[in-house]
């Protein structure tokens, strides 16, 4: 399946879970939009590193940039924009095939899904407190 | 006492912003805030995901104490957003008791999508991700309508009030023979692939990556709280599916 496709899908997803969360008008778009972009970033990052950990680490820190320069812009809270530009990046099925190892008693396919979900979530984490932290330092800089 | 009464709304707005899905730390910055705005000289926040502890010690030598239990959640950042700047005019404006009552009523009685509008978005994220991991249109379309159904199921289960844990093994395992069904009878193609859409309305994905990210910011017993609460939930969506497929002779 075709690049292009994926992200409309990371776009639709994400378009999705905004309505749940109930973001309104133009910044449902925005934050829509966020998905589509975190997962062009995350592989754009593929082509040259190959790592899915090192490229949710690179996507999340970069889209967290965007939420954060949104919401100073749309005057909204970071959250509104960065819970909805995550989604495809959220290792949600490498969380079920997890603990499907450990229902089905296939412990060492546990351990080692279990160690890439921990990693996948510790990356995205990591790439969000390091970017929302430089954007603040950014922000005392420039006032 | 203008401080008790005061420290009752600060703590309502800071209970709702927390139960619409703000972080531990934003909700004892804004608590913190808006007693400091109302004379108080110092404010002890303690918050973890499931209860909010504030003691404030007001000018003329009062303290007040006052606790809340957090029973549940459904993030709306509608209101979290709109909570956010009446705490923001609370500070910068300090208006009287009963505009910011007036205003927390107006904030709770907004509005959310339509019940129609929601079904239709569960299909929507269904059908996404179900392309989106590599199935066919067929599967995409079959998914869809399981989401939609999902929602329906949901609605109607939580009505009975019951433990989440419970609602999430229930919609796993229905979700599961479904999706089974449905490729049986030859409308769908390959099962996982449907079932991986719907997994993505169920699996607590978005609050595992908060755990962590509480973990990091230093809120480490609300991440760790989290955390438990992500596992958890997690493996019974996995048993419902697993139960689901042992049915059909699969895994």
């Amino acid at each position: 399946m075709s690049s292009a496709v994926q992200i409309m899908m990371a776009f639709l997803g994400s378009l999705g879970f905004s309505i749940l969360f109930n973001i309104r008008g133009i910044k449902l778009i925005v934050a829509a939009l966020g998905g589509l972009l975190s997962w062009a970033i995350y592989l754009l990052a593929g082509i040259i590193l190959n790592n899915p950990i090192t490229q949710s680490f690179i996507a999340a820190a970069l889209i967290t940039i965007y939420a954060e320069v949104c919401a100073r812009v749309m005057k909204a809270p970071t959250t509104t924009f960065l819970t909805a530009a995550i989604i495809p990046l959220v290792p949600g099925s490498a969380l079920f095939y997890t603990m499907s190892y450990a229902v089905n008693g296939l412990f060492a396919e546990f351990v080692d899904s279990g160690a890439y979900t921990l990693s996948l979530a510790l990356a995205l984490a990591a790439g969000i407190v390091v970017a929302s932290s430089l954007c603040r330092i950014g922000t005392v800089i420039l006032q | 006492m203008v401080g008790k009464e005061f420290l009752t709304l600060a703590m309502n707005i800071g209970e709702q912003m927390l139960v619409s899905g703000a972080e531990v730390n934003r909700v004892e910055d804004s608590i913190t805030r808006l007693c400091r705005a109302y004379g108080a000289t110092r404010v002890d926040v303690f918050t973890i995901t499931s209860s909010i502890v504030v003691t404030a010690q007001f000018k003329g030598g009062s303290t007040v104490t006052q606790t809340r239990r957090i029973y549940n959640y459904r993030t709306d950042l509608d209101k979290l957003d709109k909570l956010n700047n009446l705490s923001r005019y609370i500070c910068d404006q300090k208006p009287d008791l009963t505009y910011i009552k007036r205003e927390l009523e107006k904030i709770n009685e907004s509005k959310t999508y339509s019940i129609l509008v929601q079904h239709l978005s569960y299909a929507l994220i269904a059908e996404a991700f179900t392309v989106f991991f590599g199935g066919q249109l067929v599967d995409a379309i079959v998914a869809a309508l399981i989401g939609a159904l999902l929602k329906w199921l949901i609605s109607l289960i939580q009505k009975a009030k019951i433990n989440i844990v419970f609602v999430n093994l229930l919609c796993s395992f229905v979700v599961g023979i479904l999706a089974e069904l449905s490729v049986k009878i030859g409308v769908g193609h390959d099962p996982e692939k449907i079932m991986i859409g719907n997994i993505m309305l169920l699996i607590p994905g978005i609050a595992l990556t908060n755990s962590i990210r509480d973990i990091i910011s230093g809120d480490t017993i609300s991440g760790m709280l989290r955390l438990c609460e992500a596992i958890v939930l997690a493996s019974f969506v996995a048993i419902g599916f697993g139960l689901a497929s042992a049915f059909f002779g699969g895994i």
